[in-house]
């Protein structure tokens, strides 16, 4: 707990008065999040801001959330075209090519 | 069966580049048809947009000249012939999404979660559920900030090579892409799939044990 408050301490000097954890005011912090997890931010930012997200459980939860969106969008699949559509499509392409569609 | 692709008009392109194109085609055909079905959502549009992508790279394959990556200039191709497309077909109006909308404001909308706790990503996106979910929320996304995050998250190519792309710079990009993200994350986790709901479910098949 004790360590908990310190780092709050610590934070509420660092972190742009504009975030005030539980109130929902999280414009600053929330703008670097997706660099942050990128890991894109400048070496001191990114650190004042792992100080405040240990704090910050709303933020923490938030962040991880984020994350996790990311990992889905990155895992999403797509059904393949099967060897009759792909040589259709070539067919139809090659027409279409012919016959001067306009573009 | 899908409709014939134009009305004709009277230049046609001579095919003195056939073999090229078929190797081409060949080569990349799976990789614009992913790209088109993950920025259309359906079959049908993403057929429409392969093939329409596949014409236009017909006619310029003889002006390329190789300073981008062939990949890139179809992913370019695409995107402007998705522009296009979208735009005459609907003329839906570009919503910009400001990050202000997106700054929780109680302390319930923070802690919002995505349900895959102590799943990896392709456990989780077993759950069909999930799955369209997510397939939702990228489809209501408006199409400059889908296209980025299709980009950049879903294609896995860089910031820079999406500002390529689009014709945008880094800076834009990311600012897309991060309203994008949170305009997911903020669909899927408002559902209220939770991990009650992917047990019950007959579909659900927990890959690992660690619910």
């Amino acid at each position: 707990m004790t360590g908990k408050k310190s780092a709050r301490a610590r934070q509420s000097r660092s972190v742009p008065p504009r975030h005030q954890p539980g109130e929902g005011r999280c414009l600053d912090i929330l703008r670097q999040l997706s660099a942050y997890i990128d890991d894109e931010l400048p070496s001191d930012i990114c650190a004042e801001l792992r100080r405040h997200v240990g704090a910050c459980p709303n933020c923490e939860v938030f962040i991880a959330s984020l994350r996790d969106t990311v990992k889905l969008c990155s895992n999403h699949q797509t059904p393949p075209l099967s060897a009759q559509e792909r040589a259709m499509l070539r067919l139809e392409i090659l027409q279409a090519s012919k016959s001067g569609v306009p573009r | 069966m899908r409709p014939p692709a134009r009305p004709q008009s009277k230049k046609p392109t001579p095919p003195n580049n056939s073999q090229e194109f078929d190797r081409l085609y060949r080569d990349h055909v799976d990789l614009i048809y992913r790209y088109a079905h993950r920025l259309c959502g359906e079959v049908e549009a993403a057929k429409d947009l392969v093939q329409e992508t596949f014409l236009n790279a017909y006619r310029g394959l003889k002006d390329f000249r190789g300073e981008a990556q062939i990949s890139t200039w179809l992913y370019t191709i695409a995107s402007r012939a998705c522009m296009r497309m979208r735009r005459k077909r609907k003329g839906e109006p570009q919503r910009e999404l400001s990050l202000d909308e997106f700054v929780p404001t109680s302390e319930g909308e923070f802690r919002l979660q995505i349900p895959i706790d102590g799943l990896t990503p392709e456990q989780a996106l077993e759950n069909k559920e999930l799955r369209e979910a997510l397939d939702q929320a990228i489809n209501k996304l408006p199409k400059k900030y889908r296209m980025t995050l299709v980009l950049r998250d879903m294609e896995g190519l860089s910031a820079k090579e999406v500002g390529t792309i689009m014709g945008l710079n880094e800076r834009t990009v990311k600012s897309r892409l991060h309203r994008a993200r949170l305009f997911v994350r903020r669909e899927l986790s408002a559902r209220g799939i939770t991990q009650q709901d992917h047990r019950s479910r007959e579909d659900w098949q927990p890959g690992g044990s660690g619910l």
